[in-house]
């Protein structure tokens, strides 16, 4: 009962971090100078008329909380309306779009929280300074590089001087880009953390009834560590949005994060919109399942 | 060697060429209990390691020690040939055995992960076997013991499952590291007589470590004494204990006798009480949405006259402390009042003055926190002189004098916390908390951190500085015997309340009320 509690709590809490961000996003898109029909006047050049009647047709003249109401009425019927630009349904370019930015995030993702656990549970296995020394060097790697100058060099090298890999639309570049930068930035906490487990005394407990090393490790060390590797996880995860929009920018993948720059350029609200929430909503199904998962392991927080 | 289970020969345990345990050697008989006794730091439990194979990293055992158990050496960095003896034919129990379960699984589940490893039969076989050895250590409920998590059971509860687990294999020999000594007073006579059982039906061996000379009296029929990682003293129990030969010994012994002589009490004061509670009431918040909040203080009546000690004794979760909190203000009561020094405190809304605050000071449980790592003893001791507006360009004397107030030299006042012992820096603390001349001294558990010989050492002098400036005191503590040592009167708190209050002598040797005649019960008998 307690625990079905906290759940609900957890879900409910993340409902209303989603709302705020979307309301958040909203009004931030208006503090942005000029709006769509400016940007449509500067490249098309329509006569001042025609850009009041745009506005009107649009909506854009109505007050500001009044837009807000009506979209987030047609939002909550999953209807978040046409692009202005490109007058097509903004779900149907979406539903494009997805599916090319959760391959590249899973398999980034995937491949960074996977290789950082790999790396921390062999340095506390088997103590090696040689280990150590390379979870060091990517963690350095992750805070020093900026991943978009990881990718230019990744172009430079692999796709121009060595002709091996394609400039647009090849996965494996920006993931093992973005999966490193992911994994620098939690292995060295996960590593301290998995040797601060292995010393914590129900570990020697176990140590002393003579279980097998493997045994110890699965039952004792990893849930004790359990904890943390969650909310690291999470942590990458939260990296991997600003990730993919960069990634996905230079090596021309049609996902999310493209589709963003292009509509906060032409200030194409509906679609900024959209997006963010679409990506607000998706962190906070996260975090709220890396909340739920947390307390469902862990019997005292229930 | 035949007819030894455990011999220890030499042994020298090192870490970078600095020996923690240095030549000691001892035997055990099967069935035989042996007392390895020793202060923090002694040593004493590195040698449990050692034996079992579980030395921390870069620890080691000096080449020409030998440890030999049941006709074999062993080699305490091999884990291969470690690991089939442990919880088989050497089992341990540890000290706290709530960070010692594992706080993921159910009790019963890690009694099984034991017989698992041993090889015992098939899920029905070993359920059985659970709730015998939960029997086995008089649990009264063995299923709804099994199914809980460690941290749904007491701490006493806890124990009894460790207990449980290390003995699944009827081990030939129980190591019991400090069993009792994370455990209330009265939980810890429940399990050191229940070792007592336990070893009388099975036959076991057990080194048993502690650091309690009453408890090792109670159990052991050998005493290894240890200090600073020698062994000063070994023999049978009463031999050690009734006529000590080695100076640390019979420094450990006579803190017992000193508890047992009790200083001249103050007489009765008739005065107005410098400090007078009615009532009162202190609840910490609810954790959960719609839980009960937790009342921690309920309804507590006390008084205190001037030059009087009152002793508040608890254990753990009783709320002494958190009334210690509610006198200074640290946090606010919910109901009741505090007369402090014939002011009521509810009528300025429980904040204390600076006035009031130089006539009560607070000495805490843990002197390494209660002292800024960062400051001199100097720097540390000057800011309350600041704070109180008692600085001046005397400040250094003064200082040096409240120094030697507690037997420490003038010259402690340039070095930093670190440099200090335990006992030491809890000298600072009383010194500093006596600067301002209070005519009320709080002290929290200001003695449980620390070793007895220290224990006595710091008591002496606080109390030989009461009967020279003749503040009161309020003194809070666990320890029945320390308690009563201290104190002219004792109020026994129990759930937040106050069950018994008296004088220090008649409550101890008449208790009235059933919990005070518990926790009477648990005190430790002399050792005579």
């Amino acid at each position: 009962m307690d625990r079905l509690a906290s759940v609900l709590f957890a879900v409910l809490r993340g409902l209303v971090q989603a709302a705020c961000i979307v309301a958040l996003t909203f009004f931030l898109c208006r503090v942005m100078p000029g709006d769509v029909v400016d940007v449509l006047g500067l490249e098309g050049g329509l006569t001042a008329d025609q850009q009041v009647e745009m506005r009107r047709a649009l909506g854009l003249d109505q007050p500001l909380l009044s837009q807000f109401v009506t979209w987030v009425s047609h939002a909550l019927q999953g209807d978040f309306g046409r692009s202005l630009r490109f007058d097509q349904p903004v779900s149907d370019m979406l539903a494009n779009a997805l599916p090319v930015t959760l391959r590249f995030a899973f398999l980034s993702f995937a491949f960074g929280v996977g290789l950082a656990l790999l790396l921390a549970i062999a340095a506390t296995a088997f103590r090696s300074r040689w280990l150590d020394g390379l979870i060091d060097g990517i963690n350095i790697w992750s805070i020093a590089v900026p991943t978009f100058c990881a990718g230019f060099a990744a172009i430079l090298i692999f796709s121009i001087w060595l002709g091996w890999l394609p400039v647009i639309g090849g996965l494996l570049m920006p993931v093992i880009i973005i999966g490193l930068d992911n994994a620098g930035q939690i292995v060295k906490s996960l590593r301290e953390e998995l040797k601060e487990a292995v010393m914590l005394p129900h570990v020697r407990t176990a140590r002393a009834k003579g279980l097998s090393p493997w045994r110890i490790a699965i039952a004792h060390v990893l849930p004790a560590a359990a904890p943390i590797m969650l909310a690291l996880s999470g942590l990458a995860l939260g990296g991997l949005v600003a990730g993919s929009l960069t990634m996905e920018v230079l090596f021309a993948l049609p996902g999310i994060g493209s589709l963003t720059l292009n509509a906060i350029h032409g200030r194409d609200y509906p679609i900024i919109l959209a997006a963010v929430t679409v990506i607000a909503v998706a962190l906070v199904l996260i975090n709220t399942v890396i909340d739920i998962l947390h307390r469902l392991i862990d019997p005292r927080l229930a | 060697m035949i007819g030894k289970l455990l011999e220890i020969r030499d042994l020298d345990v090192i870490i970078h060429g600095r020996k923690l345990v240095d030549s000691i050697s001892f035997a055990l008989a099967p069935g035989e209990t042996v007392a390895l006794i020793g202060e923090s730091g002694s040593g004493k439990s590195m040698t449990a390691s050692a034996i079992m194979g579980l030395l921390p990293p870069g620890i080691t055992m000096a080449a020409r020690s030998a440890i030999v158990f049941d006709g074999k050496p062993l080699d305490p960095a091999d884990e291969t040939a470690m690991r089939p003896l442990r919880g088989r034919d050497i089992s341990v129990v540890f000290q706290d055995p709530m960070s010692c379960l594992n706080p993921f699984m159910t009790a019963g589940a890690q009694i099984d992960e034991a017989l698992r490893r041993l090889g015992h039969g098939d899920g029905t076989k070993r359920r059985a076997r659970i709730l015998e050895l939960l029997q086995l250590v008089e649990m009264s409920d063995p299923a709804t013991i099994a199914s809980r998590y460690p941290h749904e059971l007491s701490g006493g509860q806890q124990q009894r499952v460790m207990t449980a687990m290390a003995l699944a294999a009827e081990p030939k020999l129980l190591i019991a590291d400090e069993p009792t000594s994370a455990l209330d007073a009265t939980v810890q006579a429940e399990i050191l007589a229940l070792l007592r059982r336990l070893q009388d039906r099975l036959g076991n061996a057990m080194l048993f470590i502690t650091h309690d000379l009453a408890a090792a009296s109670q159990l052991a029929d050998q005493i290894v004494v240890m200090h600073k990682g020698r062994c000063v003293e070994q023999g049978p129990t009463a031999e050690v204990l009734l006529s000590p030969k080695d100076p640390y010994t019979r420094m450990l012994v006579s803190t017992r006798t000193m508890l047992a002589e009790l200083p001249a009490t103050a007489p009765r004061s008739s005065a107005e009480p410098l400090l007078a509670i009615s009532g009162l009431q202190y609840e910490y918040p609810a954790k959960r949405l719609f839980s009960k909040p937790f009342r921690a203080v309920d309804g507590i009546s006390i008084a205190i006259a001037p030059g009087e000690t009152l002793g508040i004794l608890g254990e753990s979760g009783s709320g002494k402390s958190t009334l210690a909190k509610l006198i200074i203000g640290l946090a606010r009561p919910g109901g009741g009042d505090i007369a402090l020094f014939g002011e009521s405190l509810a009528a300025r809304n429980f904040r204390l003055t600076p006035a009031m605050r130089k006539r009560c000071q607070i000495i805490f449980q843990n002197p390494y926190g209660a002292l800024n790592p960062r400051l001199t003893i100097e720097k540390a001791m000057r800011e309350p002189l600041e704070l109180l507006g008692l600085s001046g360009p005397d400040d250094r004397a003064k200082l040096g004098s409240a120094l030697a107030d507690v037997n420490l030299t003038p010259d402690y006042l340039g070095r930093y916390p670190h440099q200090l012992s335990g006992g030491q820096r809890q000298r600072v603390c009383i010194a500093r908390a006596l600067l301002s001349e209070p005519s009320l001294l709080i002290c929290d558990e200001i003695v449980s951190a620390l070793d007895a010989t220290v224990q006595m050492q710091v008591l002496r002098t606080l109390k030989a500085l009461q009967q020279k400036r003749g503040f009161a005191m309020l003194f809070i503590g666990h320890d029945i015997e320390i308690v009563r040592w201290v104190s002219d009167r004792i109020a026994v708190m129990h759930r937040g309340k106050v069950v018994e209050q008296g004088e220090a002598g008649a409550l101890v040797t008449h208790p009235v009320e059933a919990y005070t005649r518990k926790l009477v019960a648990a005190m430790p008998r002399p050792i005579a």
